[in-house]
């Protein structure tokens, strides 16, 4: 009697213990609905169909991957990778421009100045998080990006913005919030994506994938590295459903 | 803990106090803890999320509010000079209360930067202007030019509070203050005009925008003498109808915002920038209509004399309304402490923890405030309800209201 309570305990113990049956999901487990474009990008589909894609990203310091193991480990250079293994036959040409601390007049100043020098198809734009850190003003910051997706959608490319990295630390310290519905917004009413990297961020770091603030000190480059790489998987997805919705959607995603 | 409560019953001879100015003021002062600390799930329940207004406005209001009754009532009973220096004396407790909080803020981020080691942050983000320049932060902050996160309400406060000075004898004359009050909300919203803000831009709130709801809340608090209170904006059909119409589509425009972002680049592309620039900075036409409309339906659905108001579920907020200075101060206190608390851990059981201390000494500043203010006029409770005539009130009795 007593041997078989046992037994069904034991049963039951590794039931529960063994791992769920789940497939890896799409980058690095990302909820769905942050992967989703809600938008479509015609010149990138163009592009692509044309077997030449010119991508330039601009921002602040993150566009540099600062903290991961080299310059090949940032987000946008994982991006390029991943499209190139993806799409080998495509002529590819990814462009990078940032510094650090920059504010959204003066990344939007850089595409700008790119976009003068020599066409893209697609522009990804990561900003707000100076402002948000150093306090500045929100009003300034969504013409500057009225203004700047405006001149990209003039310029015959695609935008996608990015918006700031989550953060306990600046949760605390600064009020993001504020600056992050204003830039969600300002993209919604241009018909831009936006790669949420704050919901991101904190979905990876509540589920445990990814977290660099909880990182140990000798974890930190590698935690840093999978960081960029789950954000350029991210990106390229968002890239993908873009795309497909600019070709009417027959299934890819 | 109700006999600690100022006006609990009326008295023949006095106006009777109006206690949902106090009710409203002590919820408003709980939304703005918890909407300063973010992260915290009940954030998504605070007024914010249902109209286009939040805590801030419906605060600011009440203060003009609680100003007007009762320097306005000094100014009636001891002139200007009087009430001039009883707002100055308000002003530099103000002053105290916010630099005292400035240096918990430094505190603060020092603290955390060391707790999540993230002095990088610091270093890459700017963040720490204080740890790069010392002597030229703490001058700043003391010019009220250097307003970290979070910290933008009380300066907004005291440059309200400054510009009552010199407006406070045109309380009689609420057409001359309104217009006034009007046109300078209109100039500064065209011509752009801010007060300087050390580390780039303005002031968060912009105080030459906001004086208009401030002063709005002023005109409708003040009593002139020998006069009834009577109800500030009557009752009117057609007005009930515009208010309603004004939050509904405040309600409509926060849904769309919220949850239908992707309908926007369906709108014609004015219409969508119109809606994604509804700015709280210098307080946009339609927020200044919103906490209007607000106020003007609450006020004629909530009889003075509601039952509710006196009950013991509202107690707690009406105590901490009659003391809101040391009450809101708290809570800024403990809204350091809340962000600290959930950068540690953010899951339910700190969530839960943060906001029952939160609330819970809020109440408690409220009931002490109240306690110590009957002892020290040697009042027992049963006589705190029977105050002294009004004529001989010392003026400056609100020390421990928000006014």
């Amino acid at each position: 009697m007593t041997l078989g309570a046992g037994r069904v305990l034991l049963l039951l113990g590794l039931l529960l213990a063994s791992p769920p049956a789940r497939a890896g999901g799409m980058a690095c487990d990302a909820p769905p609905d942050l992967l989703a474009a809600n938008a479509a990008l015609p010149a990138t589909a163009r592009a692509a169909t044309g077997g030449s894609l010119r991508i330039l990203v601009v921002g602040s310091a993150s566009v540099l991957g600062p903290g991961t193991s080299g310059p090949s480990a940032a987000w946008p250079a994982r991006l390029e990778a991943l499209i190139r293994a993806r799409v080998p036959q495509i002529r590819l040409e990814v462009v990078t421009r940032g510094a650090r601390g920059l504010t959204t007049a003066e990344t939007g100043a850089m595409i700008a100045a790119e976009l003068a020098r020599e066409p893209f198809n697609l522009v990804l734009w990561q900003a707000g998080t100076a402002e948000a850190v150093r306090g500045l003003d929100l009003d300034e910051m969504v013409e500057e990006l009225n203004e700047g997706l405006g001149r990209i959608v003039a310029a015959g490319a695609d935008a996608v913005l990015m918006d700031q990295q989550f953060s306990r630390f600046i949760r605390a310290n600064a009020n993001v919030d504020a600056y992050r519905d204003a830039l969600r917004l300002t993209a919604a009413a241009h018909g831009v994506p936006v790669l949420r990297r704050w919901d991101l961020m904190q979905a990876w770091a509540e589920a445990d994938i990814v977290d660099i603030e909880r990182a140990g000190r000798h974890e930190k480059v590698a935690a840093t590295d999978k960081l960029n790489d789950c954000l350029a998987q991210a990106m390229q997805a968002l890239i993908r459903d873009g795309v497909a919705e600019a070709r009417g959607r027959p299934g890819q995603r | 803990m109700r006999g600690l409560i100022r006006g609990m019953q009326p008295v023949a001879g006095k106006p009777v106090r109006d206690l949902r100015a106090d009710v409203f003021r002590g919820i408003a002062l709980w939304f703005i803890l918890i909407d300063h600390i973010p992260g915290n799930w009940l954030g998504g329940l605070t007024l914010r999320n249902v109209a286009l207004c939040d805590a801030t406005e419906a605060f600011v209001l009440l203060a003009g509010y609680a100003a007007g009754l009762a320097y306005g009532a000094v100014l009636d009973r001891r002139g200007w000079a009087f009430a001039a220096a009883a707002l100055l004396r308000r002003l530099g407790t103000l002053y105290v209360a916010h630099i005292f909080l400035f240096v918990v803020f430094t505190a603060q981020v020092g603290y955390s930067a060391a707790a999540l080691e993230s002095s990088a942050y610091l270093d890459e983000m700017h963040l720490d202007a204080f740890g790069e320049q010392p002597y030229l932060a703490l001058l700043q902050a003391l010019l009220l030019r250097f307003q970290p996160a979070f910290l933008d309400i009380l300066p907004l406060y005291i440059a309200l509070l400054l510009m009552l000075v010199p407006a406070l004898p045109l309380l009689r004359r609420p057409l001359l203050l309104l217009g006034l009050s009007g046109l300078a909300y209109a100039g500064v919203r065209v011509l752009d005009i801010n007060l300087p803000n050390w580390t780039g831009g303005g002031w968060f709130f912009n105080p030459l925008a906001w004086q208009l709801l401030f002063f709005t809340g002023a005109l409708l608090g003040y009593v002139p003498r020998r006069r009834r209170p009577a109800p500030a904006v009557p009752f009117h059909p057609l007005l009930i109808g515009a208010a309603v119409a004004v939050l509904v589509l405040g309600l409509g425009i926060v849904l769309l915002g919220d949850y239908g972002e992707q309908w926007l680049a369906a709108l014609p592309q004015p219409l969508a920038d119109l809606l994604t620039t509804i700015d709280k900075t210098g307080l946009h036409p339609f927020r200044l209509l919103s906490v209007l409309a607000l106020a003007y339906l609450v006020g004629h659905a909530v009889p003075r004399g509601a039952h509710w108001l006196r009950s013991r579920a509202a107690t707690p907020f009406v105590l901490m309304g009659q003391h809101g200075l040391p009450v809101f101060c708290a809570g800024i206190f403990l809204a350091f402490l809340g962000r600290l608390a959930l950068e540690m851990d953010d899951r339910w059981p700190m969530q839960l923890a943060v906001n029952l201390a939160g609330l819970a000494s809020l109440v408690s500043i409220g009931v002490v405030g109240a306690w110590y203010r009957m002892r020290e006029r040697g009042d027992s409770p049963q006589h705190a309800t029977n105050p002294v005539p009004v004529g001989l009130r010392v003026p400056v009795e609100s020390t421990t209201t928000v006014t």
